[in-house]
């Protein structure tokens, strides 16, 4: 809540050459590259229920950073091919486990990123996004019955990879979901409808209207202003009033405004200092907040951030498929984005 | 995962972390192979519930494991609901036997009626043993226990990780899946998680989705929220709850406010109060802005900001971007004459600026009418080359009663005192030039820009917001100052001083800009 409070990068042991104030690419590079290698490292056993997501994450950041031959493409995809579901048509996040919305974008994007969506069933995709579809225009997660607008970014991002949006699934329905949670406080969205602004469902829903292209339905103005008052003195961005600064709320928020045209509205040189002072000079890898823990989740919202900012020496990223927008381009997606005004 | 503080340890605590690691992921490992299998097998019985609940408590996150819950609670129902039935099949032939003997079934019948809707049972075991009434009361109960397990799991989950989507989900789920379930419980259980943390967004959530099916008044919910925020002003959560039950409890006819006058001057009463008792926190500001505005924008009909049109094309722009323009019926009305306005393309890429080329007859000495999708508006004519045009400012200030305008004053003195102590307090000065413009535009319009500009200097993270903001405010206040001036409609003098030109497709009417 006292954001005054929050533990400035002083983290001991930083040695000269341990300048958080500069990217340490190589260093990253080496912690994803390592990632995938500890079979039986604690945490990636325990957190392998996000497998999919995880490779996206560092497969993503890798490619951003002009590093993606350092991963086994073959073995990655081979991978992925096994975790589709043969009945459903879903990705599971890793053998074993179950199929869902989240993990099938996610196998989705790491295919398209290796422009190998050839080599599954994208027929039984489709099938299993629009299987998911309600009445209401909402999406279940999978067959359980969860009901969150991240699931109908997943849903359409899912579709406009496959190139498979039209005539499949009913995008004003789902549009009028995603519109009632719209609230009018402040423009924002929370999960469902009454739920509570929030930077992670605002990326998703405002990434949701740049994919359908949709985006003249947001309150630009109001919307804006309550993201870019996320922004803190230390330079990071929370996810909602009150809270602490995050890398991947930084994402969040960052990514939504340059879909909006109101990047200018922050101040990117504090916001990429935040960012910078997150990794760990030691290890590599980006953590939430400086002097924590680094994880895949924020390697790749920290360096997906520092590409949105322009950092040299990375390449342009997606602000609305966080993808490298080369992969975008080769694929012919145009997702929305409204200029400044 | 977030909130880890990365510590220094010593070799030989990491060593035995390491050892106890490896434990744990051969205990997790163990586990998951056994519950594969077992599933595989379709043995959905108490051993695997028994496994998952080793695994679950330590992870919430592992939504498969809670999907096999799912799969054994449907199996153990499902077992439950036959035995049901085959008892429910043996009870109707006692009550037949019973029939015959002209005994009266009332009493049997209204003894029976109170475990109505979850009487099943185990009946494999049970079922046939036990007197009638008896096994009715066992089968229900054993239902409800299924359930309880579940609910119980849940909650101890939401414990170790009151942010576990699954855990919350899972709660919903069996609670959707029992027909006798305690709402009222429910709401406790809110209460209780909101005390240990106010913020949480699921639990708010879940009081919502609980509170809809206690079928709990709004008012109720108001008087919660009220409390809420007197225990703790710095509570957006609680503040958008509240946003939530106000317009629906105190709805505004105009709709050009969020909610009725009266209402609305008590909030903003309480609200000032909260936002005074800590100037910093910025919960409270959001909810006066809201109060400030002018309620909620639902309607995604297409306004028509301005129009003009030559003999040879027309154009026409919105308040809004709407795409799907092309889509609607334009035309062009004098007298007894329509003429349908068509095809129209987008000259820009907010869609809000769009050209129809086309042959128009216009004769200057005829009214004409332009209507777009049954809204019908006057047209008058351009002095410069006889073309037909339409014109309307943006931001009409909404209407303001006495009560409501005394409190807007009185708010705005408030700010104004506390900015004499404080002169750089950022939400006073954002606040007050929001009470000012509320009061009235025209007359605070040079000393609101002022605020602007010193929030640049204190604010300066937001800069390019207030910039932007401030060219927002000179070009509507220009526009609104514009068809009483010598020039109009041919030239429009652009304001000086703007970071960018907001509005500009109200200009079309205009022959010439000049700056």
């Amino acid at each position: 809540m006292d954001f005054t409070t929050f533990v400035k990068p002083s983290n001991g042991g930083a040695t000269e050459s341990d300048d958080t104030s500069k990217l340490q690419f190589w260093k990253h590079v080496k912690y994803i590259e390592n990632h995938g290698k500890q079979e039986d490292d604690y945490e990636y056993c325990m957190t392998e229920f996000l497998r999919m997501s995880g490779i996206f994450w560092g497969v993503t950041a890798l490619d951003i950073m002009g590093q993606l031959d350092r991963l086994d493409r073959k073995s990655i995809i081979e991978f992925v091919k096994r975790c589709q579901c043969p009945v459903s048509g879903g990705f599971a996040p890793c053998e074993g486990h179950d199929p869902h919305m989240l993990y099938t974008l996610s196998a989705i994007q790491v295919l398209a990123i290796y422009d190998a969506l050839d080599v599954i069933d994208c027929d039984a995709v489709v099938r299993f996004v629009v299987g998911l579809q309600q009445p209401d225009g909402s999406f279940f997660g999978d067959k359980w019955g969860e009901v969150d607008n991240r699931f109908s970014f997943c849903a359409v991002a899912t579709l406009t990879l496959l190139k498979r949006m039209e005539q499949t699934i009913d995008v004003e329905k789902a549009v009028k979901f995603v519109m009632s949670c719209c609230n009018q406080t402040d423009g924002g969205f929370g999960s469902k409808p009454g739920a509570e602004s929030h930077a992670g469902l605002i990326y998703c829903c405002v990434g949701f209207l740049s994919l359908t292209h949709r985006l003249h339905l947001l309150d630009v103005d109001k919307l804006g202003w309550w993201l870019c008052e996320r922004q803190l003195p230390s330079g990071g961005l929370n996810g909602r009033p009150e809270k602490l600064p995050d890398v991947c709320y930084s994402w969040w928020v960052l990514s939504s405004l340059t879909i909006m045209g109101r990047l200018h509205w922050i101040s990117s040189e504090k916001l990429q200092q935040f960012i910078l002072s997150c990794q760990d000079t030691e290890t590599g890898g980006f953590s939430d907040r400086t002097g924590n823990m680094p994880d895949i989740f924020h390697t790749l919202f920290g360096i997906g951030g520092l590409s949105l900012l322009g950092h040299p020496g990375l390449k342009a990223i997606n602000p609305t498929l966080c993808m490298p927008q080369y992969i975008i381009d080769r694929l012919g997606i145009q997702p929305q984005v409204l200029n400044q005004a | 995962m977030h909130g880890r503080v990365k510590v220094r340890t010593t070799e030989e605590e990491r060593e035995r972390k390491k050892k106890e690691q490896v434990l744990k992921m051969r205990a997790y490992r163990a586990a998951m192979t056994r519950i594969q299998k077992k599933r595989s097998l379709g043995e959905l019985d108490d051993e695997m519930l028994g496994l998952t609940v080793q695994i679950l408590l330590r992870n919430p996150d592992i939504t498969t494991l809670w999907n096999i819950r799912r799969e054994c609670v449907l199996r153990k129902t499902a077992e439950l609901q036959m035995a049901m039935e085959k008892d429910e099949a043996r009870s109707k032939q006692e009550v037949g036997k019973e029939d015959e003997s002209d005994n009266p079934k009332v009493v049997k019948e209204d003894e029976s009626d109170k475990p109505k809707v979850g009487e099943q049972g185990d009946g494999d075991k049970k079922a046939g043993e036990q007197k009638e009434d008896g096994t009715k009361e066992i089968l229900a109960q054993q239902l409800q226990s299924i359930y309880k397990t579940e609910l119980d799991l849940t909650e101890q989950c939401l414990m170790v990780n009151p942010k576990s989507y699954n855990g919350w989900h899972h709660r919903c789920w069996t609670l959707e899946q029992n027909p006798q379930a305690d709402w009222q419980r429910e709401l406790q259980l809110c209460n209780k998680y909101l005390k240990y943390d106010e913020r949480n967004f699921h639990t708010w959530d879940y009081r919502r989705y609980v509170s809809d099916k206690a079928s709990v008044p709004a008012e109720q919910e108001l008087d919660f929220c009220t409390e809420k925020i007197k225990v703790n002003f710095s509570n957006y959560s609680s503040w958008h709850h509240r946003s939530l039950l106000l317009p629906k409890l105190y709805p505004n006819e105009q709709q050009d406010r969020p909610m009725s006058e009266h209402k609305l001057k008590e909030e903003l009463e309480m609200v000032l109060t909260a936002a005074f008792t800590d100037p910093n926190d910025s919960s409270a500001w959001f909810y006066q802005r809201w109060l400030l505005g002018s309620g909620a924008h639902t309607e995604q009909k297409a306004t028509v900001a301005a129009f003009r049109c030559w003999p040879h094309k027309a154009q026409l722009s919105l308040k809004r971007s709407h795409p799907e323009l092309a889509q609607l019926t334009v035309q062009l009305i004098s007298g007894q004459k329509t003429l349908q306005l068509q095809p129209w393309t987008s000259v820009n890429s907010e869609k809000n600026q769009w050209q129809c080329e086309q042959a128009i007859e216009i004769d200057p000495s005829q009214d004409y009418f332009l209507d777009v999708a049954g809204q019908r508006m006057q047209l008058a004519v351009q002095p410069s080359d006889q073309s037909l045009y339409y014109f309307v400012p943006p931001h009409a200030t909404s209407s303001c009663s006495k009560e409501l305008l005394a409190e807007l004053q009185t708010q705005l003195q408030s700010c104004l005192d506390l900015l004499e102590y404080e002169p750089d307090s950022k939400w006073t000065l954002l606040t007050s030039a929001l009470l000012m413009r509320a009061i009235d535009v025209s007359s605070y319009h040079e000393q609101s820009l002022t605020h602007l500009a010193k929030l640049e200097q204190v604010d300066a993270l937001r800069q390019g917001y207030y910039q932007d903001l401030s060219a927002r405010w000179t070009m509507e206040m220009a526009l609104a100052k514009w068809p009483t001036s010598s020039s109009y409609p041919q030239l429009f003098e652009l304001p000086t001083k703007m970071s960018r030109m907001p509005y500009a497709q109200y200009l079309i009417v205009a022959d010439k800009i000049s700056s």
